[in-house]
């Protein structure tokens, strides 16, 4: 799977997910806080500024208009070489008499509200300032220092930016690194499914001892497939015994008929319609026979025919067996030559399925038509015609037993060796795929699945 | 005409085998499990047993052992309900001459036995032709011809004809033959014998000449002159 799927799937988890909305809401949270802080500090520093400005502005007015001049400079000289307040006095018309302003700032008010300056050549840094009008008609200016506002503005938003950073990228880093093992937990899940799917229903779900709601989600998989697997035994049980059972008696009523149909003699007609009923007996042993080969083949689970086989000798041997069919359906059959290789296999059962496919194919492809079996890298045993082929949504189901595509529809034949096949490749371990060979079909018997799966 | 011992513990089974023997004309005896079985095979006087897999007592491949130990080596035509490839191939190695799964048609059952039968005659034949009409066959140059026309055979149809020569007069099934011939247990589809027998057909029966390949419908094919 490319990297960046990954990540995407990483991001569709339910946990990212979570991770990343909680993160969101801390976030909001942090900025909330930060936000109330700032808000209650300045609220407060502004207030406790304009109790000092008040204060202060009383004091001076207190003085005389001869005192007054001196006070604010003695005022100025206690400040030291901090620029904290500023003390200025001015004349009626707005010259300065005294302080550190050189002009009365514009906007400002006798009596009136506070005004807040930007820094300036007398005094650099942000003021709040309250004027008053003597009773002897100059002004009055004081102010302080509220830079430490703006100040504290700039640490909160910093604080503000910083720890949304750190949110962010801790958010998603936990995110993805949380996600990761439900997802490994996901992925195996999906293989058991797939497994499952594909057939192999003694597979189950993995269930961790977490008890949580995967598990949950598992555990009922698993009951539903236990259903299956028992559903489906007890199907292929029935099926079985009806094979089993009916095979006996149309074996005696097929001996029967034939015995009349001797006893008849050739002119009579109904000699005919006793050997016409023959083969339609014929047709249904031949399925029940067939049917019975596959159980016989799925119950097997012993290794003990199995030898080193080359592949390549079970192609030529199908190829020489089935030359003079190919040759009768004006089919050309073909044997594309391989590298020698060699498999553990039984080689008269895995013979009897490449037989089945070549059968198959051959039965499949119009006159004029070809069919090749070759061995190709894998190794792997390939059967392609050129017929029909088979549609991209009936090719898993064909190799089940009792499905009936549509092409098996129109042609005689037990309609099973294909499943035949399937299930001796299952046995085997191997994998049997059919594949649109545009146009065509082409079965491969991949004989090292393992070393193939992606 | 041959006597034929039936080792068969079912009732039904044994009447059935009985009867169709009888009808191909030979002479019948059923025992009904191993022991006496084996009793009745040692005394000899048999051309061929027809013996179940699975008998109380005795089982059928130890029957079949039992009497190998003893020097006794009639041929043996293994009848069983274990339909398995591998138990078909425990069956004749453990020294059956055939192998017969039930339910079986009875006609079967009696081709087999002679098939058997005469193919006990084979290794005392001492003749390197078989002839059946105008037909010959050289087993030694590998050649046939029929009247003045040499026959060209492919090693297959060589090995068919040969078997069908030495069965000459008797119905072969389809299944028979392809297990005889090919040795092969599985259905071979579709029309895989037939095609080879038409072939044959074609090499065999010129245009004028007689038709020696018959095919008998619903049960097979067979080789005859008359």
């Amino acid at each position: 799977m490319p990297l960046r799927d990954r990540i995407t799937d990483v991001w569709r988890t339910t946990t990212a997910r979570l991770t990343v909305f909680y993160g969101l809401i801390f976030a909001v949270g942090i900025l909330a806080l930060l936000g109330v802080v700032y808000w209650q500090s300045a609220l407060y520093l502004h207030q406790r500024v304009e109790g000092i400005l008040k204060a202060r502005a009383e004091l001076f007015m207190q003085a005389s208009a001869a005192e007054l001049p001196g006070r604010i400079r003695q005022g100025l000289v206690f400040e030291g070489g901090q620029q904290v307040n500023v003390y200025a006095l001015f004349s009626r018309d707005g010259a300065p008499l005294a302080g550190n302003l050189r002009a009365l700032p514009k906007g400002l008010t006798p009596d009136g509200g506070p005004l807040d300056t930007p820094p300036t050549a007398d005094f650099p840094f942000q003021a709040r300032l309250i004027a008053r009008r003597l009773p002897w008609g100059e002004i009055l200016v004081v102010g302080r220092d509220i830079s430490v506002l703006s100040e504290m503005r700039n640490i909160m938003l910093q604080a503000l930016f910083w720890s949304a950073v750190i949110i962010i990228l801790t958010g998603l880093v936990f995110g993805a690194a949380l996600s990761l093992s439900p997802l490994r937990r996901v992925r195996a899940l999906q293989g058991a499914c797939r497994e499952i799917a594909a057939g192999d229903f003694s597979r189950r779900m993995p269930v961790s001892l977490r008890h949580d709601e995967l598990d949950m989600f598992a555990a009922t998989v698993n009951h539903m497939v236990d259903e299956v697997e028992r559903l489906m035994s007890e199907v292929r049980g029935a099926t079985e015994t009806i094979a089993h059972d009916l095979r006996t008696p149309l074996t005696r009523a097929r001996a029967r008929l034939h015995r009349l149909e001797q006893a008849i003699g050739d002119p009579d007609p109904r000699a005919e319609e006793a050997r016409w009923v023959i083969d339609e007996l014929d047709t249904v042993l031949g399925r029940f026979r067939a049917i019975l080969r596959i159980s016989e083949l799925e119950g097997r689970r012993r290794r003990e025919g199995f030898v080193e086989t080359d592949p390549q000798a079970l192609v030529l041997q199908a190829a020489e067996l089935y030359g003079p069919v190919a040759e009768a359906e004006g089919v050309a059959l073909r044997v594309d030559k391989g590298a020698p290789s060699t498999i553990d296999a039984d080689p008269r059962l895995l013979f009897e399925a490449l037989s089945n496919l070549v059968d198959n194919a051959i039965k499949f492809t119009p006159s004029g038509g070809r069919v090749r079996i070759g061995v190709e890298e894998g190794p792997r045993i390939v059967v392609q015609d050129d017929g029909p082929g088979v549609p991209q949504g009936e090719q898993a189901s064909v190799l089940q037993r009792f499905y009936r595509g549509e092409r098996d529809r129109l042609t005689p034949g037990s309609g099973l060796g294909l499943s035949i096949a399937a299930a001796i490749v299952r046995l085997h371990g191997f994998a049997l795929s059919l594949e649109d060979a545009h146009p065509g079909l082409r079965a491969v018997i991949d004989c090292a699945p393992e070393a193939h799966e992606i | 005409m041959a006597k034929v011992l039936v080792i068969e513990d079912d009732d039904a089974t044994a009447a059935e085998m009985g009867s169709c023997l009888s009808t191909a004309g030979h002479e019948v005896r059923r025992e009904a499990d191993g022991a006496e079985g084996l009793t009745a095979a040692l005394g000899g006087g048999f051309d061929a047993i027809a013996l179940d897999r699975m008998l109380p007592g005795l089982n059928g491949l130890e029957v079949v052992a039992r009497m190998h130990a003893a020097g006794v080596y009639t041929p043996v035509l293994m009848v069983s309900a274990l339909s398995d490839v591998d138990e078909r191939i425990a069956g004749l190695r453990a020294g059956g001459d055939d192998y017969l799964t039930k339910p079986f048609d009875p006609g079967e059952l009696a081709a087999r036995l002679e098939v058997m039968l005469r193919r006990r005659c084979w290794a005392v034949q001492t003749s390197p032709t078989l002839k059946v009409g105008d037909l010959e066959l050289d087993l030694v140059r590998r050649s046939a011809r029929r009247g003045e026309r040499q026959i060209e055979l492919l090693p297959m149809e060589f090995k068919l004809l040969e078997f069908m020569m030495r069965q000459a007069g008797q119905t072969l099934s389809r299944r028979l033959i392809f297990e005889t011939v090919w040795e092969y247990y599985f259905d071979p589809g579709t029309n895989l014998i037939e095609v080879y027998v038409s072939r044959l057909r074609k090499a065999i029966d010129g245009p004028g000449e007689r038709a020696l390949i018959h095919t008998v419908r619903g049960q097979g094919y067979k080789l005859d002159a008359a």
